[in-house]
């Protein structure tokens, strides 16, 4: 029943919050003309604000938040870490390092940037694994969560000093990217990000059922036999891969793959294949809600996406920490 | 979207400063640079080393015939191309103080905002004579003209120089006086989209060469935006420094503004417009033949 109503309940508020980011915004814009423009007709600054500026910002808010969503999903159940997340984990950080890297040697097509940021992101979670598992035979889920704000940490150093030379306008730029944003957002970009995210959902997807058992802990799951440190590296990796693709789409988005999968299991989804699903449900809406939020506050500037999104996920976290200690 | 943060771009000091200046004044009693700190005059003696920490001053100093005792600059320095051949010190906002004293100046023209306060001190307390400046506005450029020619020993040249300057101005602004005054949109960064408000000297020089800038109405110098704001505003003409022009015409986001569909989208010379300085005639005309195609000779 709980189910049921957040499956209906989240598709509605999911659609809701699409018609309303593509009929709000700086400029206002009657219903009608909205409506006649995503089928382009109208005037011609109408269907370009429409089709060619909201409609993929919203449909890039959506799959960053989707991703995210997935991602942290994956990463709390494998890791059995109610904290786990591709920003708090480091991940998200050594993608934009990676990410950083391709563009200083060049490196500027839409569809190879993810994989540089991915390259970035793999780095970060081997080093958060092996630090993590210096702790003592295992990884550590609170090790690796201090290992992963460190590297976080290492991170922004990394790129701030890729940025000493670069005049104000440059460093402005770069903090504003690592604040998250999808404002520059076009259809290449969507399109590339779609492909990202459909090939890692689709692993993460066929990965769920290891994921149930990885839940269950490390005895258990060994116990079932599952090769426990396979399966979770395996499942870390595509985590990363689908933050990675995010963050080389839209910067640093932060808390997302937090609160979404606590959501998802608030209203009673357990099993990894609709929590995944759940998560890609509620992480799309969450961002695409941010984003608009983002947008009108103070307008015509805009604020950063991940502003707006760890201004709701901090407290939650901190939340959630006094609840686990 | 992350190739903007590494591109390179050579922007105005005047952008992105909003402070309040003190006025510098000079003659009367006693003259002051613009952290109100006294320039002493013709009782010290000319100096013989400056580094210039301003790019407008380095050519300042050039146009005025102190340039062989420049001995330090910026990495922004790019004009003239004697300067190019003269030490690099570094950044010229938050300057590495070591690296200037290394030079030995005996003068140090420095940008004068509050980030540049404790290298100013340093460098007094080094012992070194420090001229703070704020060349910032067109109205700038004549006070800083003839404080650096007092102070260099050139005060006849930097005179000339000022009105010379001042003339070409004046020819600018009557060449395209009766003239149907386009609306213009001027493209300084894109993520985010920052553009020149009121106050900056880009407006000003627009405002010379004939054009509306259609963010006169900001109170920032240099605000930020977004493209439906810009679609909003409905400029005639975009201008661009020519990596923001060429990005601007491949992005499909852009295309959502009239003036870009339209072709309108005209390349600036960043280095050429970018600050107040010796040859901001030249800058004025440049854009004046941008959007008065014929206006100019």
């Amino acid at each position: 029943m709980r189910r049921t109503a957040f499956w209906i309940g989240g598709l509605v508020v999911l659609a809701a919050l699409i018609v309303a980011a593509v009929a709000w915004g700086t400029v206002p814009l009657a219903p009608r003309d909205v409506a006649l423009a995503v089928l382009g007709r109208g005037d011609a600054d109408t269907v370009a604000i429409v089709r060619a500026l909201r409609l993929p910002r919203v449909m890039l808010a959506l799959l960053v938040g989707a991703g995210l969503g997935m991602s942290g999903a994956a990463l709390q159940g494998s890791l059995r870490n109610a904290l786990a997340e591709p920003y708090l984990l480091g991940v998200s950080g050594g993608a934009a390092v990676g990410a950083v890297v391709a563009v200083a040697a060049g490196v500027t097509a839409t569809g190879l940037l993810p994989l540089f940021a991915f390259a970035g992101a793999a780095l970060a979670v081997g080093a958060a694994l092996l630090v993590g598992r210096a702790a003592g035979g295992r990884a550590d889920p609170r090790v690796l969560l201090m290992a992963g704000v460190i590297i976080g940490a290492f991170a922004n150093a990394a790129i701030m000093v890729a940025l000493a030379g670069a005049p104000p306008n440059t460093v402005r730029g770069a903090l504003w990217w690592m604040m998250g944003s999808v404002s520059g957002a076009d259809w290449s970009q969507v399109a590339w990000l779609a492909g990202y995210t459909a090939v890692a959902a689709a692993a993460l997807i066929w990965f769920a059922r290891d994921i149930d058992i990885l839940a269950l802990g490390e005895e258990p799951a060994a116990g079932l036999g599952i090769d426990v440190e396979r399966a979770g590296r395996r499942i870390y990796l595509v985590s990363s891969l689908l933050a990675a693709a995010t963050v080389a789409a839209a910067g640093l988005v932060g808390f997302v793959g937090l609160v979404v999968p606590h959501l998802v299991r608030g209203a009673g989804v357990r099993r990894h294949r609709p929590l995944l699903a759940g998560a890609a449900l509620a992480g799309g809406a969450l961002v695409v809600l941010a984003d608009l939020l983002a947008r009108v506050a103070h307008p015509p500037a805009e604020l950063p996406l991940g502003a707006v999104t760890a201004i709701v996920g901090v407290p939650f976290f901190l939340v959630q920490l006094r609840r686990l200690s | 979207m992350l190739s903007r943060i590494a591109t390179f771009v050579l922007l105005s000091l005047a952008l992105g400063c909003g402070e309040p200046r003190a006025a510098a004044t000079v003659g009367g009693g006693g003259v002051r640079d613009d952290f109100g700190a006294p320039v002493a005059g013709g009782t010290t003696r000319t100096p013989a080393r400056i580094v210039s920490l301003i790019p407008g001053a380095t050519e300042l100093l050039f146009a005025i015939g102190a340039g062989p005792r420049v001995v330090g600059r910026t990495e922004w320095d790019v004009w003239p191309d004697s300067a190019r051949l003269v030490p690099d010190v570094g950044p010229g906002l938050r300057p590495n103080v070591e690296a200037v004293l290394a030079r030995h100046p005996d003068l140090v023209v420095l940008y004068a905002s509050d980030d540049d306060r404790p290298a100013a001190a340093r460098l007094r307390a080094a012992g070194v004579r420090v001229i703070a400046l704020r060349i910032d506005r067109i109205e700038d450029f004549r006070r800083a003209a003839l404080l650096l020619g007092a102070a260099t020993g050139e005060l006849a040249r930097a005179r000339l120089t000022a009105d010379t300057v001042a003339r070409a101005l004046a020819r600018v602004r009557a060449a395209t006086a009766g003239l149907p005054r386009p609306r213009v949109f001027w493209h300084v960064w894109d993520a985010p989209v920052i553009t020149i408000g009121r106050g900056s000297f880009l407006d000003e020089l627009l405002d010379v060469a004939g054009g509306r800038n259609v963010y006169a109405d900001a109170a920032s110098p240099s605000p930020t935006t977004s493209i439906e704001d810009i679609i909003r505003r409905d400029p005639d003409v975009i201008l661009a420094g020519p990596v923001g022009a060429a990005r601007i015409r491949a992005s499909a986001a852009w295309r959502a503004v009239g003036a870009v569909r339209r072709g309108r989208v005209l390349v600036v010379d960043t280095n050429l417009v970018g600050r107040p300085s010796v040859r901001m005639g030249e800058a004025a005309a440049s854009i004046a033949r941008l959007i008065h195609p014929g206006a100019l000779p």
